[in-house]
């Protein structure tokens, strides 16, 4: 008998693992064009 | 582990360290170093925070009461995340909006610099030790995984390559890091889950092969009842509006609104994470009942069920919730050092350059500290009885004179502060090491001694307000900034929407409580109740963090 308990939690952390990969990665970008943009990068 | 299991963790290990020391380049001012220049987006906030607040603590401490006990352990997690939507949406945006660093700050500018300077002090010796607690616990999770016995050999690997990520990258180090360890340590308790339930005979054997009661989440009787949970829930409510590992992250986030997002929605991603954890050491406790320690609940079952390669993956996931956690605490000790001793007494003239070149001085010495103390934990009776003990008695107090009375009542001054705080972490430090008392126990006179004490002493010491107390009430309300920047965050939203995502979540909290309640009648709807309630809970947390 399939567990759709296991399965329903396990699909719900997998999504949540997708979504932490695809939307952090989106943003880390924007923050680093505006890094490069900024002209920053140089160390005190 | 075999050498494919090794070459998975190098690989790991190596590129930490590349990413995190590539990010040495993006510190150009003390900002950037202990706040990742405030530009955290909320999804990225939510990342930092979950993998911070999620540690090995969680794979095993927890997953090893779980063993022992039962499911409803989970609450620690669960009242935490909640606790954390509260302080997300009402305390912590306060704080953001007077752009401090640490609490201590937030200290001198509600009563004054000496304040300020005394908690500085005690947090640096707190976090330090919370540190050396998370590394042995560390230590002592790798040994029976990998097979590698040497304590010492596995401190080095632990601290090592984090020490030098977090003292050349600072807080964008510790962010970009943790991201990336959130997402390892989620993929490997997803592979973990199924093969533990697939070896017990999946949800119907685990339900039939545990003892009665043990699957039971609020439970009328037991160490881990009713009370527990409304007791967690208070302490969870501390530790969300206090703990600089938390607030420093969340003082990252570019701006107001991004950090009740950030925190709502690190809150929901933890909460079914928590099943994880908590299951595969239920399903330990099926599979192997007679460990002499429960904490090996987990790393027992992982080097018995997980094949090669993919125990490597898991090992990874397992470092990345460890050394998540260690940087982000060493970030915070170098910034109380560097902010609320250095900057503001040692050398007041510092310039930016000075600044972070102490800062990461301190962060190199408080990772040498960290390392010192994980050998002192066995001595104070392992990992979990040490990490309660220093909750017990220094959270407790702080949350007292900075929460409640900090932002709650202006006639408390510097005296009754200090004295309270004192007071209640001493009273707390007689009642737990001379008299034994359990930590419940301990939390409770903590705060009640603070509670009544800093009010009596402010009473009875002359009316002095801080000059910057408007500023802080001031603070309550949506700033300027935020509405030229078209980022306005209201405590108490002014939309329909906002408030009807208020209502839920009172709601949903009214539901829960009712769930807790109905547990100490016995009643077989209380688990369901209150869980649902919870779930209403976060719903409307969303709501609320979104739609206003």
């Amino acid at each position: 008998m399939f567990d759709w308990i296991t399965w329903s939690i396990w699909l719900v952390g997998f999504i949540i693992l997708v979504v932490w990969i695809v939307v952090p990665y989106r943003e880390f970008k924007k923050i680093l064009r505006k890094h490069r943009s900024e002209g920053r990068g140089d160390n005190p | 582990m075999n050498y494919a299991d090794y070459a998975i963790v190098f690989v790991f290990m190596a590129l930490m360290f590349y990413v995190g020391s590539r990010l040495y380049r993006w510190i150009g001012s003390s900002d950037d170093y202990y706040l990742a220049g405030r530009q955290l987006t909320p999804f990225v906030l939510a990342a930092v925070i979950a993998a911070t607040n999620v540690n090995l603590y969680s794979f095993i401490g927890q997953a090893g009461i779980a063993y022992k006990t039962g499911i409803p352990i989970i609450w620690q997690t669960w009242t935490g995340n909640m606790a954390m939507v509260f302080a997300g949406l009402f305390v912590i945006p306060i704080f953001r909006r007077l752009r401090i660093r640490t609490i201590p700050e937030f200290l001198e500018l509600r009563y004054s610099k000496s304040v300020r300077t005394f908690v500085a002090v005690l947090w640096i010796l707190r976090l330090s030790f919370w540190l050396g607690v998370v590394l042995y616990t560390a230590v002592i999770a790798a040994q029976p995984i990998t097979g590698l016995e040497s304590f010492t050999g596995w401190i080095l690997i632990f601290s090592v390559v984090v020490i030098v990520y977090t003292v050349l990258g600072g807080m964008w180090s510790v962010a970009l890091t943790d991201v990336i360890q959130f997402v390892l340590m989620l993929a490997g308790a997803l592979l973990v889950l199924p093969l533990a339930m697939y070896q017990v005979g999946w949800w119907p054997g685990l339900e039939s092969s545990l003892p009665e009661g043990a699957l039971t989440l609020v439970q009328q009787e037991g160490t881990y009842n009713w009370k527990f949970i409304l007791a967690i829930f208070l302490l969870g409510i501390e530790w969300s509006c206090v703990d600089q590992g938390l607030l420093q992250r969340a003082f990252g986030a570019e701006n107001t609104r991004s950090v009740a997002r950030g925190l709502v929605m690190a809150a929901v991603i933890t909460t079914p994470f928590a099943l994880l954890w908590n299951l595969p050491g239920l399903a330990a406790r099926v599979l192997y009942p007679d460990l002499a320690n429960a904490d090996m609940a987990i790393p027992t079952l992982i080097a018995s069920l997980v094949p090669n390669i993919a125990l490597g993956l898991v090992v990874v996931g397992l470092l990345s919730s460890q050394l998540s956690t260690i940087s982000g605490n060493l970030n915070g000790v170098a910034t109380i050092f560097t902010s609320d001793i250095y900057e503001n007494v040692i050398n007041r003239n510092a310039s930016q350059k000075e600044v972070v070149r102490v800062a990461r001085i301190v962060t190199f010495a408080i990772g040498v500290f960290m390392i010192v103390f994980a050998y002192l934990v066995p001595l104070m009776g392992g990992a979990v009885n040490a990490y309660l003990t220093i909750i017990a008695i220094m959270d407790m107090p702080l949350f007292i004179i900075a929460v409640v009375y900090g932002l709650l009542w202006k006639r408390a001054n510097w005296q009754g502060a200090i004295g309270g705080y004192l007071a209640g972490s001493t009273v707390g430090a007689i009642g737990q090491f001379y008299y034994r008392l359990d930590f419940n126990v301990t939390t409770f006179i903590t705060a009640s001694v603070a509670l009544i004490l800093t009010p009596v002493i402010s009473l009875l010491t002359r009316d002095e307000q801080s000059n910057h107390i408007d500023l802080i009430w001031k603070a309550k309300r949506t700033s300027d900034e935020e509405v030229a920047g078209n980022s306005s965050y209201n405590i108490l939203p002014k939309t329909i929407t906002g408030r009807f995502g208020l209502g839920i979540l009172a709601f949903g909290f009214g539901i829960f409580l009712t769930g807790v309640l109905l547990g100490s009648a016995g009643s077989p709807i209380a688990s369901m109740v209150a869980v649902g309630g919870m779930i209403v809970y976060f719903a409307g947390g969303l709501m609320r963090a979104f739609k206003d």
